[in-house]
C-alpha cells in the first residue's frame, strides 16, 4: 500500500482518492464534492442539529494519512464475539486487515474491490446514505476512500458474525470509514461494527454504514461506539429492508465527546419488519445524539424502537425519532420508546418521539420518559440493607438490563453490561452523581 | 441485657403541617408477635415507614431496636441493625433479579456465600419461590406472589424485628391463610414481629401475643387476642365509643378510595 500524507479536504484530494475506490462510486463522489463545497457547517438552530455544538470546522481538518498501525489495546467486543465469519480492521478510514473464515460470502475492502472485484452489488456502493443530508454526508461521499463490502448471496445463512473494528487514531484529522452490507434474498447474516479511538486525542470520525436487506433476508446489525473522550463522531446509518425481510439493530453508545447517530430505516417491502434496541450512557461533557427516521413504505410492515439512556454530570443526550407511515398502507404497526435517566442536576436528556401517519389501518405507539432514579425502588432496596450508592448501582444496572437482554447480539451483553456499570461506578467514585 | 426487641417512645410524625403520628408508645419483646389494628388513616402505615426511615416525614421521638436508636440512622443502617418491613405495596424493581438482589445484600452485609445459598435454598423450597429467583423483583407478580416474596425475603434475611404492613391486603382467603401460616412458622425467640392489619381476618390463622389499636395517630388500646373479637363484633366505632374518643375531624387519609376495593371487605 502506498503511503499517503494527510491532505486538505479539497477537490484535488477527492480526485486523487478516486483512483483508490471503485469506479462505480465516481458519480456519488462528484455529487458529494459538489455538495460539500456548497453546504455550510450545521448550526444548532436547525432542528435536526438542536442541542449539538460542533467545536470545529470540517473544512479546517485534514484527511487522515495512511495509518501506520492500529490500536494496541485489547478489544473487548472482539473477545466477546469469539469466532467470527470474517473480521476487518479499518484504521483512519483505511482497511488494514481483512480476513474471512466463512466461504460463501464476499467480504472485501473497497480498495481490493477497485482492483478487480467483479461480483454483484457494487452498484449499491454509496447509494444508501443520501449525500445531501448534511455536510458530513457530503464530505463522506467526497472523501471516503476505503471500507468494507460484505455480500451474503441469496439463501446463504451465516451463523457467526462479521466484525468490523473501526478505529480512529490520527490527532486533528477526519476519517471516513465506509461499510456496505448486501444481504441477498432469503440470506441470513450478522454484523457487528465496533468504534474506538484513544481517549485524549481530538479527532473527527465520519463513518457511513449502508445495509441492503433483500426480500426474505435477515440481518442482525449492532454498532458498539466506545470512542475516546475527545473524539467527535458523526455516523450515518441507513438500512433498507425488503419484502418479508427482517433487520434487528442494536445501537450501543458509550464514548466520544460527541457521538451522533443519524439512522434512516426504510421498512420498505410488504411484510418487512425491524426492531432497534439501543442504549447509551453519557458522562462528563459528552453529547450522545440519536436522530432516527423510520419510514414505513410497505403494508404489513412493523417496527419497534426501544432506546434507553442515562446521562450524568454535564452530559447531554438527544433522541429525536420520526416514524413515518406512507399513504395507502394497511396493517402497519410501529412502536417507539425512549427512556432516559438523568443522574446529575447538570445533565440533560431531550427526547422527542414523533409520528407522521398517512394511512388509516395502523397500530402505533410512542412513549418517552426523562427523569432521575425513582425514589420508591431506591427506598425499597435500601430498606433491605443496601447502601444508597449500592441501591443506585443496582437500579441503573436494572434500568439497562431491559435493553441489554434484548440486544440482537446476546454475545455482547456481558461486555456492554460491564461497560455501563463501570461508567456509573466511576461517576459515583468521582462524586458526579 | 434487655429482652425488648423494639421500643417506641413518643414517636411523632408529620407531613408538612399535618400531624399523623401524635405520640406512639410501643414495646415488643423478642419472641413476641404483636398486631396493630386500626381504621384507615389512623397512622399505621406511617408508623411502618417512620421506623423504616422513609424521607417523607418530620419525625420526633425514639425507636430502639435491641437498645440501639433507629430514628437517627439512614434506611440501610436500620436494615443492617435487623429491621425489616414487609411492604404493603412491594415495589417493582425492573431488571433486577430476586436472587441477584439478595446476593447484593448478602455481599454488602458480609453474609458468607454458602450461608446465603443455604438460606435461599431452604426458603425458596418452603415458600415455593424457586421460579421467581431469576425474575425481576416484584415485576409482573400477582398481589399474593408479591406478599409471598416479602415473606420469603424475610426468611432469607432473618431480621430481628419484622414489621409487616398489611401483609394480608389484596389477597384472597387462601392466600391470607398461606401468608399467615408462613408468618406463624417463622416465629422464633430471636425475632419480634409487628403486624399491621386492617381486618381481623388474618388473626383467625395467627395468634398475636398482644393487639394494639391505633386511632388518630395514637395507640388507644392494647390487650390480648380478645381485643380482636371485640373489634370483630362492634368494629372500631364501638371501641371508640367505649373509650370515649371523639372521631377526628381531619384524620389524614393514607389510602385512595379505589384501594378499598382491592381488599375484600366482608370481614367487617
Amino acid at each position: 500500500m502506498q503511503s499517503r500524507p494527510s491532505l486538505p479536504l479539497r477537490s484535488e484530494t477527492s480526485d486523487r482518492l478516486s483512483a483508490e475506490v471503485p469506479d462505480l462510486m465516481a458519480t456519488s463522489r462528484r455529487r458529494g464534492l459538489d455538495l460539500f463545497e456548497k453546504l455550510d457547517m450545521p448550526s444548532s438552530a436547525e432542528e435536526v442539529w438542536r442541542y449539538v455544538d460542533l467545536p470545529f470546522q470540517l473544512g479546517d481538518l485534514e484527511l487522515a494519512p495512511s495509518p501506520d498501525g492500529g490500536l494496541d489495546d485489547a478489544d473487548d467486543v472482539a473477545e466477546a464475539l469469539g469466532a467470527t465469519a470474517g473480521h476487518a480492521t479499518i484504521v483512519d478510514g483505511t482497511v488494514t486487515d481483512l480476513q474471512i473464515q466463512s466461504s460463501g460470502a464476499d467480504f472485501v475492502s473497497l480498495r481490493e474491490a477497485a482492483a478487480g472485484y467483479d461480483g454483484p452489488g457494487m452498484d449499491l456502493l454509496g447509494t444508501g446514505v443520501a449525500p445531501d443530508l448534511d455536510v458530513f454526508s457530503a464530505a463522506h461521499h467526497a472523501f471516503s476512500h476505503d471500507g468494507v463490502f460484505l455480500r451474503v448471496p441469496a439463501n446463504c445463512s451465516l451463523e457467526r458474525p462479521f466484525y468490523v473494528d473501526v478505529q480512529a487514531t490520527a490527532e486533528g484529522t477526519v476519517s471516513f470509514p465506509h461499510v456496505t452490507l448486501l444481504i441477498e434474498a432469503n440470506a441470513e447474516a450478522s454484523v457487528v461494527v465496533g468504534f474506538r479511538s484513544p481517549a485524549g486525542r481530538f479527532l473527527v470520525v465520519n463513518p457511513q454504514i449502508e445495509a441492503f436487506v433483500g426480500d426474505g433476508a435477515r440481518l442482525r446489525l449492532s454498532t458498539v461506539q466506545r470512542f475516546g473522550y475527545q473524539t467527535q463522531s458523526i455516523t450515518h446509518e441507513r438500512v433498507l429492508i425488503g419484502r418479508d425481510a427482517n433487520a434487528r439493530l442494536g445501537e450501543v453508545g458509550l464514548g466520544g465527546r460527541l457521538g451522533r447517530m443519524h439512522i434512516v430505516l426504510d421498512v420498505a417491502g410488504r411484510g418487512a419488519s425491524t426492531d432497534l434496541v439501543g442504549l447509551f450512557f453519557g458522562e462528563q461533557e459528552q453529547t450522545l445524539d440519536y436522530r432516527l427516521f423510520m419510514n414505513h413504505l410497505g403494508s404489513n410492515s412493523s417496527s419497534d424502537v426501544f432506546l434507553k439512556g442515562a446521562v450524568e454530570d454535564e452530559a447531554r443526550s438527544v433522541f429525536t425519532g420520526l416514524v413515518k407511515i406512507e399513504k395507502d398502507l394497511s396493517k402497519v404497526s410501529a412502536f417507539e420508546t425512549n427512556r432516559n435517566l438523568v443522574l446529575s442536576e447538570g445533565a440533560s436528556a431531550h427526547s422527542v418521539p414523533n409520528l407522521e401517519i398517512l394511512s388509516d389501518d395502523v397500530i402505533c405507539g410512542h412513549g418517552s420518559t426523562v427523569g432521575p432514579l425513582e425514589e420508591e425502588p431506591l427506598y425499597y432496596l435500601m430498606s433491605r440493607g443496601l447502601s444508597e450508592a449500592r441501591a443506585a448501582r443496582l437500579l441503573v444496572h436494572g434500568f439497562f438490563e431491559e435493553v441489554i437482554s434484548r440486544l440482537p447480539h446476546p454475545d455482547l451483553a456481558g461486555t456492554v453490561r460491564e461497560a455501563v456499570n463501570r461508567k456509573f461506578v466511576e461517576a459515583q467514585r468521582e462524586g458526579r452523581v | 441485657m434487655t429482652n425488648t426487641a423494639l421500643s417506641i417512645r413518643d414517636v411523632r410524625a408529620a407531613v408538612g403541617s399535618t400531624d399523623i403520628l401524635k405520640g406512639v408508645d410501643l414495646e415488643v419483646p423478642f419472641g413476641e408477635f404483636h398486631a396493630i389494628m386500626g381504621p384507615n388513616g389512623s397512622g399505621k402505615s406511617t408508623l411502618c415507614h417512620v421506623l423504616t426511615g422513609k424521607r417523607d416525614y418530620q419525625v420526633e421521638g425514639s425507636a430502639e431496636l435491641g437498645g440501639v436508636e433507629l430514628l437517627d440512622k439512614p434506611v440501610s443502617d436500620r436494615a443492617r441493625l435487623g429491621l425489616m418491613q414487609a411492604f404493603q405495596y412491594p415495589v417493582e424493581v425492573a431488571g433486577v433479579g430476586l436472587q441477584e438482589f439478595l446476593e447484593e445484600i448478602a455481599d454488602e452485609q458480609a453474609i458468607p456465600e454458602n450461608e446465603l445459598e443455604a438460606r435461599l435454598e431452604a426458603a425458596a423450597a418452603e415458600f415455593d419461590m424457586q421460579p421467581f429467583l431469576d425474575r425481576a423483583v416484584n415485576v409482573d407478580l400477582s398481589g399474593g406472589e408479591k406478599k409471598r416474596s416479602e415473606i420469603f425475603q424475610m426468611a432469607v434475611l432473618a431480621p430481628k424485628v419484622a414489621v409487616l404492613d398489611e401483609i394480608d391486603s389484596g389477597l384472597d382467603i387462601d392466600a391470607v391463610r398461606e401468608v399467615a401460616e408462613a408468618v406463624e412458622a417463622m416465629r422464633s425467640p430471636e425475632m419480634a414481629v409487628v403486624m399491621i392489619t386492617h381486618y381481623s381476618r388474618i388473626l383467625r390463622y395467627l395468634t398475636p401475643d398482644r393487639i394494639h389499636v391505633m386511632m388518630d395517630g395514637r395507640i388507644v388500646e392494647s390487650g390480648g387476642p380478645e381485643l380482636a373479637d371485640e373489634l370483630e363484633d362492634g368494629g372500631y366505632e364501638a371501641l371508640r365509643q367505649r373509650l370515649g374518643i371523639e372521631p377526628s375531624a381531619g384524620a389524614p387519609r393514607e389510602k385512595a378510595a379505589s384501594e378499598y376495593f382491592t381488599d375484600t371487605p366482608f370481614d367487617i
